[in-house]
């Protein structure tokens, strides 16, 4: 470790400390290191995170599920809990490109990988074509599922755009108490419809 | 026909309490402008409708949006009569004055018959009964969302609330430019006169406060431009970008949070804890021991720095569970005592028409049949949760909840304050399905609050707790009898079902000031039952009312969800007895009910009922109404590999006026879906009052892959709306069970479905 050569000396100190598994995102002397104080401060073992792009810094225990730390540490509530075993899909983000069922995901396992969220999917302004799809098809009723259908549904069209029946069945394993899955299936195809073609659904 | 219902032996109590009382037109729900929340720049015209400074139209909303589209829907009403586009409408919760009551619903809780019930020509009695019981509603002012009755409730007083405020603003630009009213027109809330005056709403609104116009009409039918039009629902943006805020998603300054555990025994208790190395873990921060709130079970709350600590902290408590005093609860027990009580007790008479027994005995043929349903849980997407503070003798709590006075009364019951000290924010609501009817886990959350010293808590329960402590929906018995004459036709039938009431159980723990001493025959027991459409001359239906010691609630579509799977299969077998098809043999039966023969001969139609199949598929129909809207279903059924697959159904409603069919289909979508879980998986079985099913790993849910292809038809009609969140779910089980007996041969007579 002698011949590593540190950003920063923030960086330096949080290794030293015990950062858990640190993955250094942020290039030197960005705002995106703030919270680093409170490594000084508590003496605490901290995850880095890459979310939606951005580093973010969690003091949660390292078998901690990241659910849990999006939700009630960092504030990214988006990203539901519904039953706790991978079973739902609710909790449903992306790791490196992959879905990835966030409640039984312990955040050390992710420390190292790109996190993304519902938050980052698109915005009302620039909605994801399946966004813009699932307005166009009304697919949401409660809409509590929906964010783990959405990502769900993404990490799909990332590996298989132009998906099959089929293959949306086999991919598309989220529950939905409000039964939106026929609207599911048709929202999946229009975005894939207009991916294609290359615009905005 | 002579028909004779229960008549209201409540009726005559219920009377004596609104002796007195004024009569109170429909117009009294206008409210006065004082009830809405006094906010900067805006102006209230009534106790519905504010004006902001930029012209905008601000509604108090008392419904609650749970997935049913019904903020759109009611947005609509209020856009169409003040002639604003929907986007111009923006939501305020409402406050708990009576007028947001919800009147429809406890009207709809009469046991009359619909053939009597509906029409012009209603009997005096019937009048009356609404009468009195629409009176009680508006003085209890109970706001609820549920039973289907939102747009039913609001259809009248919303367009009224909102054509009054649009004549006020218009008679207000015309006193100011000294012109007639009548010569003022109105765009997209922007007010016009020839002379080239114009001012929209906002620049008006100062000067139409106050004022009450009266003699004001709603819009006439053939000049509405959005009522009627499927409308893009309003809370869908923020539902895909998960910006939408559920109880879940509350975040506070300094906020804890709190997991439960209760005990597993139904009714149970906590003996002893011991706290010590939940206490140790790090995050914790308190064991909280928790009562019996609202009906639920008592047990303990575990509070920490998130939920995942305190759900380790619930981990690590160590318990000494109780069983209830009461005696274990046993679901196979209580089935035998439900076929005991059948054939022992004479049950309470519902319905009786014809002379039954004269039919029986001159009988050349008798059908019987036994039929079941067990108990279900509803498994909302979100679990139960509450977030609350209690600072300075005041509560506020954040809840995902279907009525909201129900938990303002229980939060202040718990924090030992009055109500006006409770202030109630509702989030939207992850699902409800009748769940959010019961406020037990916001007496939890105010006991925590309590216990945490001015900080606010968000307390939820995991899928486990949330399946083991629901208020289930209760297992049910039915016999059915039909005597058949020498020709074949059925002349009578009579069905006895036995089972728990719901209602006052929900009473008892939801409004125990409305709680009578003894249980009122309840509706819900035989709703689906006593009033089938059917013109057989003689019909006896009777209900055993038991009571399990099970927590039992209203779940969607209630006493329906399970009696129109026994009296459409019975119907079914009926026509499969006497060789009928079993739509002639519904046809034939429905000459004095046209509006259910036509609804029924519209699905077939669209369905191709009797034309052929592909080899391995049949075709299962059913009939029912509920909440004032008539059903029909045709499902396609196959099997593969002894897994039952249905492949297509096909919907056909009448729910007489229509505000935004977009909302209709999704409703119908998403009632047969639940219903085909409920029919192919839905179970919940009791074992030493320990609920047995635990999460979605061995209590399936339907999936994508498994979802029919389900077609909507809707009945134009020009009829009072009615109610469209639950009558699609009644039909469905009979409809998939009887394409099942054409497949196979074999009756379905139980719940779960079975191959």
């Amino acid at each position: 470790m002698g011949d590593r050569t540190w950003h920063t000396p923030l960086q330096a100190i949080a290794h030293r400390v015990g950062t858990y598994r640190v993955k250094f995102l942020a290039p030197p002397n960005t705002k995106l290191w703030p919270l680093t104080s409170r490594i000084l401060i508590n003496h605490q073992n901290t995850v880095q995170l890459n979310i939606n792009g951005q580093s973010r810094t969690s003091t949660a225990d390292p078998s901690m599920p990241l659910l849990w730390v999006l939700r009630d540490e960092l504030q990214l509530t988006g990203t539901k809990f519904g039953c706790g075993i991978a079973a739902c899909g609710a909790c449903t983000v992306h790791v490196d490109g992959q879905p990835v069922r966030s409640c039984v995901t312990s955040v050390s396992s992710v420390a190292q990988q790109a996190i993304k969220t519902i938050e980052s999917l698109g915005t009302a302004e620039k909605p994801h074509p399946l966004q813009a799809a699932w307005i166009a098809e009304q697919v949401p009723q409660c809409g509590y599922c929906q964010s783990g259908m959405l990502m769900a549904a993404a990490a799909l069209l990332d590996k298989t755009p132009q998906p099959s029946d089929a293959e949306i069945d086999a991919a598309m394993t989220n529950l939905c108490r409000c039964g939106t899955y026929q609207r599911v299936r048709k929202a999946i195809h229009r975005a894939a419809a207009v991916m294609k073609k290359g615009g905005a659904a | 026909m002579k028909r004779r219902t229960w008549l209201l032996s409540a009726l005559g109590a219920t009377g004596a309490l609104v002796v007195g009382w004024g009569v109170m037109p429909a117009r009294s729900r206008l409210g006065s402008p004082e009830l809405m929340l006094k906010t900067q720049g805006d102006v209230a015209l009534n106790g519905w409708i504010k004006i902001a400074a930029d012209g905008a139209v601000v509604l108090a909303m008392p419904r609650s949006e749970m997935g049913q589209g019904v903020h759109t829907a009611l947005a609509m009403l209020v856009a169409e009569e003040l002639d604003v586009p929907l986007s111009r409408v923006r939501l305020e919760q409402a406050g708990a004055d009576s007028i947001y009551g919800n009147v429809a619903m406890l009207v709809a809780s009469l046991p009359f018959h619909p053939l009597d019930s509906e029409g012009e020509n209603k009997p005096t009695q019937i009048k009356m009964g609404e009468w009195l019981v629409g009176k009680v509603a508006r003085e209890l002012g109970l706001n609820a969302t549920g039973g289907s009755s939102s747009i039913a409730d609001l259809w009248e007083p919303l367009r009224m609330a909102a054509a009054t405020a649009r004549a006020s603003l218009v008679q207000a630009a015309a006193t100011t430019w000294k012109v007639p009213a009548s010569d003022i027109t109105v765009t997209a809330g922007v007010m016009k006169h020839a002379s080239g005056q114009s001012a929209h709403y906002g620049q008006m609104v100062a000067a139409a406060s106050g004022s009450t116009p009266s003699g004001i009409q709603t819009k006439s039918r053939e000049n509405w431009k959005l009522i009627g039009q499927p409308a893009p629902r309003t809370d869908i943006p923020a539902k895909v970008t998960g910006q939408a805020t559920f109880g879940l998603d509350v975040r506070l300054p300094g906020m804890l949070f709190a997991a439960v555990q209760m005990c597993p025994m139904l009714g149970g208790s906590a003996a002893s804890m011991d706290t010590k190395d939940a206490l140790a873990l790090k995050g914790v921060s308190k064991v909280v021991p928790l009562n019996a709130w609202g009906g639920g079970t008592a047990g303990l709350a575990v509070v920490g720095q998130t939920t995942w600590h305190a759900r380790q902290g619930v981990q690590a408590v160590k318990v000494q569970w109780q069983a209830p005093a009461t005696g274990a609860l046993d679901t196979q027990r209580i089935q035998a005592d439900l076929l005991k009580a059948l054939n022992e007790d004479s049950g309470f008479t519902f319905h009786e028409q014809g002379v039954p027994t004269q039919a029986e005995k001159a009988a050349t043929t008798r059908i019987d049949a036994l039929y079941q349903a067990p108990y279900l849980a509803h498994v909302t997407m979100e679990p139960m949760n509450c977030t609350a503070q209690v600072k300075d003798g005041k509560v506020e709590i954040w809840v995902s909840t279907q009525v909201p006075q129900m938990a303002r009364d229980m939060a202040a019951k718990v924090a030992k304050v009055d109500k006006e000290q409770v202030t109630v924010h509702v989030t939207q609501l992850g699902g409800g399905f009748g769940r959010r009817l019961d406020v037990d886990f916001v007496g939890q959350a105010v006991q925590v609050a309590m216990a945490c010293e001015d900080q606010p808590v968000q307390l939820s329960w995991s899928r486990e707790e949330d399946m083991k402590h629901d208020f289930y929906r209760p297992m049910h018995l039915a016999k059915f009898q039909a005597s058949l004459d020498e020709k074949g036709e059925v002349t009578s039938l009579r069905i006895k079902s036995a089972g728990d009431a719901i209602t006052p159980r929900w009473m008892a723990r939801a409004a125990p000031h409305l709680s009578g001493p003894i249980d009122m025959p309840d509706k819900t027991t035989s709703e689906g039952l006593f009033d089938l459409p059917y013109g057989f001359a003689s019909q006896h239906m009777s209900h055993v009312a038991t009571q399990s010691g099970v927590p039992v609630g209203f779940w969607r579509s209630v006493g329906h969800s399970h009696n129109a799977f026994f009296s459409e299969s019975f119907i079914d077998e009926l026509a499969a007895a006497t060789k009928q098809d079993p739509l002639a043999f519904r046809l034939k039966l429905l000459k004095d009910a046209p509006r259910y023969a036509a609804v029924l001969q519209l699905v077939a139609d669209k369905a191709g009922w009797g034309t052929p199949l592909p080899a391995g598929r049949a075709r299962g129909i059913a009939l029912h109404k509920s909440f004032g809207s008539i059903v029909a279903q045709v499902a396609e059924v196959s099997l593969a590999n002894g897994q039952i697959r249905v492949h297509r159904v096909v919907c056909a409603i009448d729910c007489g006026t229509v505000v935004n069919p977009g909302t209709v289909a999704q409703q119908m979508e998403s009632s047969v879906v639940y219903a085909l879980s409920a029919a192919l998986f839905g179970k919940i079985d009791i074992v030493g009052s320990v609920v047995q099913q635990s999460n979605f790993s061995d209590a399936p849910m339907l999936t994508l892959s498994q979802t029919p292809v389900v077609e909507t038809i809707i009945v134009p009609s020009t009829r009072h709306p009615a109610g469209v969140g639950e009558p699609a779910v009644p039909p469905l089980a009979p409809a998939v069970g009887n394409a099942l007996f054409a497949l196979t041969g074999k009756r379905q007579r139980a719940l779960p479905l079975g191959v």
